[in-house]
């Protein structure tokens, strides 16, 4: 079947008159080849202008369309909606940004502005030919269920949070601690497997001695900080050393604290690999201020490598040096170490006074926790990515602040980077709400603008698993590549990778765009 | 005569690298019209193939424009999409041709500054090397 | 795996200047896998070709395609005619592949686009490694599943030698010591006594050494009666 055209040219009020002649771009459009009908209107966006241009494609019968106005996001949703209700598949109308893209950044040369507006017109002609019809498919989430990995500060936020919102919450936790959250807490569980895409995932979860499967819409994981014991040469002479969040447990319930207490910043002072995480200068802080009032005959040690008081925590500093709590600097040169003869003595050299202190502690606390080695079995399960330092990485910022790459993943808490308990109680909260959101819709949407394999051409050479981030792509029945459109996302980065070249991007195609450039390129301005 | 004006083409990921440009549009930023920018969903569609060709189809140079690389949209397609072009510039390079003429470049939607700043850069290059043909060069 | 690397851009120039019109044929198997000659690879060759020949004002007539397995006749056949259309082919697969096309075209010239490395292992994506080199005797079984031929610089049978320190080859500092892999190896498997042993030299006669080998299947090959066409006369 023959294609038929329809250009339609935006005015935007006046704005692209004011540079282009819109009669020679429109004499253009009618002589080019398909073209059914050309339309001139004063702003797209406005709602009443849609009506005689989607009559017209009524009318005439017209298949797909090529839209000159603006920024492809401000016009979109609601031009796509009256052209698919017009019965134009909404991925065969091509939108040309003329006013971002030429009218506006080159207004000071009209001659030159014109003779690019053609080219781009051209081009959108040349792709538009190419386009093809495509459709969104959904699929109906079989559970709504909320798995929470972990049932930290973050996990038990989350889960309020989710079962706030009418999720229904499944707590996965490592020990066998009692908790009051809403919805099912497994007790001893790990995740162990994890098959699907977001919305409709197979889990399977080691409880106990037995493996058993939960399907399960969402997840969020909330696995917490890491180990909870001094590392390298100070944990082989101290051997009860408690991290910080158990020293202000202690504080808060009135236990008693033998003194004097020193707190360091880090669980290894003298190991490369860790570093000072931000959250731990305040909280210690705060800690030892509260420490200090409870039992001010209490002596109280500071042993870090710099102190950072961010914002009010300046007062809070000086409130804890006003109270006689000793603050001591190190560096590399002088790292806390203990004998394990005498293991209730930190030595350590005082960087600003140089002096070598010995100092005798009857509770030693370290600031940061690094991150949770079941991280790596979970990133390895969920085949998701994880950072250098053991946490798990999240996805860009512009799609969810709590969200790993996979959709419908979410993480919170420690298990990113270690923080403080109001920080991970409000992205648990956060990765709560996000989750049972992502779970509410019910149906997962996808197709449209995702990779196809051409399975003759393909190698199986697992390139395309290998790069995609999503799991999208995987080694099928017939021993060759191919997608789970469920999981694909259409940013086409196999397709580019493939070097069979057995994967195209729809309405991306390498011809779609060789074409539009060799059109651009074309043209003389 | 009047002056050679360059060509060159920009694959600009539909995210972060078309907001940037858009954003220096809106804010009253006027760049050289000589960029033809081809939108893709993301940079890391962009195939070392799609460089060449428009090189061997008379570009002068040609940029890829991506998110940020620990903030881009489809997570590594940045990443990856610079990893193609450094290839394809090696690939000139081995052949005596100017790797210049091809260049990755990361914005944030909210950098209106950055596009006007690749484009004078890619003109500049543009200008300097002429177009790829020896005979023509000034 | 066969693992292959592209030849350096500008040496495949030279070779190919004096003609007009070259063919590139890629391969679809080893060569695209490694990603040194499947389509990506032979598009991407023919796109640079042509700029430096728009560069240079050199006129040229260059095409590019692959086939699925170019080390067998039945699939080079088909492309016969692109092959004999051109003054010269750029074979974009393994050496195997050039050869074979060489072969069934004696007078037409094949070229080499690739360099043929090794037989390699995809260690992760982009790095292939070097475990075997095809000397027809296998003794992994003896040496924890590690080839010491493929990975001592000396392909020594009763290693290590005085030249390992800290796990590293005295030939070359970056490169592991496959003995003291095959130690560690044997260790895991509590097979340690099989270190001791004193391995005898080895019948090297199954290796490259004697010129071309040659593999029959005598069950395997065609009697003349199942043979068709030309293949029939003897």
């Amino acid at each position: 079947m023959k294609a038929k055209i329809q250009v339609v040219l935006c005015k935007c009020c006046t704005e692209i008159p004011s540079v282009l002649r819109l009669e020679s771009l429109s004499k253009l459009a009618s002589e080019s080849n398909n073209v059914m009908s050309v339309m001139t209107v004063d702003a797209i966006c406005d709602g009443k202008q849609l009506a005689p241009v989607m009559n017209d494609v009524k009318q005439k019968e017209l298949d797909r369309a090529v839209v000159l106005a603006c920024h492809k996001k401000d016009v979109s949703p609601t031009l796509l909606r009256a052209y698919r209700r017009a019965g134009v598949n909404e991925f065969m109308v091509e939108l040309v940004n003329i006013r971002e893209e030429v009218v506006l950044p080159h207004a000071n040369e009209p001659e030159r502005a014109q003779a690019k507006a053609e080219a781009k017109l051209r081009a959108a002609l040349a792709r538009s030919l190419m386009l093809q019809p495509l459709e969104r498919q959904t699929e109906e989430m079989k559970t709504r269920n909320v798995v929470i990995i972990g049932a930290g500060v973050a996990g038990q936020a989350a889960a309020k949070e989710a079962a706030k919102a009418g999720a229904h919450t499944v707590v996965l936790e490592k020990s066998g601690k009692t908790l009051k959250v809403p919805g099912v807490v497994m007790q001893h569980s790990t995740l162990v497997g994890a098959e699907g895409y977001g919305g409709n995932l197979k889990l399977k979860i080691r409880a106990g001695e037995k493996v058993e499967s939960l399907d399960a819409a969402a997840l969020v994981i909330a696995t917490g900080g890491g180990w909870t014991q001094l590392k390298g040469s100070l944990a082989k002479a101290v051997k009860d050393a408690v991290p910080l969040y158990k020293l202000n447990e202690q504080v808060q319930v009135d236990a008693p604290i033998k003194g004097p207490v020193v707190v360091v910043d880090s669980p290894d002072p003298s190991g490369k690999t860790m570093a000072v995480q931000d959250f731990a200068w305040d909280e210690t802080l705060e800690t030892v201020v509260e420490l200090k009032k409870k039992h001010p005959e209490t002596e109280i040690w500071v042993v870090f490598q710099e102190m950072r008081a961010f914002g009010l925590s300046e007062l809070v500093y000086k409130e804890a040096a006003d109270a006689g709590i000793k603050f001591i600097r190190y560096d590399k040169g002088g790292v806390p170490k203990a004998d394990p003869k005498n293991p209730g003595v930190l030595s350590v050299r005082d960087f600003s006074q140089g002096e070598q202190l010995n100092i005798r502690f009857g509770t030693l606390a370290f600031a940061s926790i690094p991150a949770n080695p079941d991280n790596r079995l979970i990133a390895e399960v969920l085949r998701i990515p994880m950072a250098a330092d053991g946490g798990i990485r999240r996805g860009s910022i512009q799609r969810w602040p709590v969200s790993t790459p996979r959709p419908g993943v979410f993480v919170c808490g420690s298990a990113l980077f270690p923080k403080s308990r109001e920080a991970a109680e409000a992205e648990g909260e956060a990765a709560g709400a996000m989750a049972s959101a992502f779970v509410k819709r019910g149906t997962i949407e996808f197709g449209g603008v995702v990779a196809e394999v051409e399975q003759e051409k393909c190698s199986a050479c697992l390139t395309c698993v290998r790069t995609c981030p999503y799991e999208a792509p995987f080694i099928g029945a017939a021993g060759k590549a191919e997608i789970r459109i469920q999981a694909c996302q259409g940013c086409g980065m196999c397709v580019g990778i493939c070097p069979s070249k057995a994967i195209e991007l729809r309405n991306y195609t390498d011809d779609q765009i060789m074409i539009e450039t060799r059109t651009l390129l074309g043209g003389d301005f | 005569m009047a002056e050679r004006r360059p060509k060159i083409i920009g694959f600009c990921c539909e995210r972060h690298g078309m907001d940037s440009a858009v954003l220096a549009a809106r804010t009253g930023k006027q760049f050289d019209a000589s960029v033809r920018l081809v939108q893709v969903p993301c940079a890391g569609r962009v195939d070392g193939i799609h460089i060449l060709q428009a090189l061997e189809d008379g570009a002068d140079a040609v940029f890829v424009l991506g998110c940020l690389e620990k903030n881009c949209y489809y997570d590594t397609g940045s990443i990856e999409a610079r990893k193609r072009v450094e290839y394809v510039r090696q690939m000139l390079a081995e052949m005596g041709i100017e790797k210049e003429r091809v260049e990755m470049f990361n914005a944030a939607s909210t950098n209106a500054w950055a596009f006007p700043e690749i484009v004078a850069k890619m003109v500049e290059v543009a200008k300097k090397l002429g177009p790829i043909e020896e005979g023509e060069r000034r | 795996m066969i693992v292959a690397k592209r030849k350096p851009l500008g040496e495949i120039v030279e070779m190919l200047a004096p003609y007009q019109k070259i063919t590139v044929i890629g391969c679809r198997s080893c060569v695209a896998i490694c990603l040194a000659g499947g389509e990506k690879e032979v598009k991407m060759l023919v796109s640079a070709l042509k700029i430096k020949n728009r560069k240079e004002g050199r006129k040229q007539q260059i095409d590019g395609f692959v086939v699925e397995r170019q080390c067998e006749k039945e699939w080079v056949k088909e492309v016969e005619e692109r092959i004999l259309d051109s003054d010269v082919t750029l074979s974009m697969a393994c050496s195997l592949g050039a050869q074979t096309i060489g072969d069934m075209y004696p007078k037409h010239l094949t070229f080499p686009g690739l360099n043929t490395g090794m037989f390699g292992v995809p260690e992760e994506q982009g790095v292939w490694s070097e475990k075997c080199i095809g000397c027809g005797n296998c003794i992994i079984h003896t040496t924890g599943g590690i080839c010491p031929i493929a990975r001592c610089a000396k392909s020594m049978l009763n290693g290590p030698c005085g030249g390992s320190a800290n796990g590293k080859c005295e030939v070359n500092l970056e490169v592991d010591c496959a003995w003291v892999a095959i130690y560690d190896r044997l260790k895991l498997q509590n097979r340690l006594d099989l270190i001791e042993n004193f391995t005898p030299a080895k019948d090297w006669s199954t290796s490259h050494s004697g010129g071309r080998r040659i593999y029959v299947r005598e069950d395997a090959k065609l009697s003349q009666h199942q043979k068709k066409g030309k293949e029939a006369v003897q």
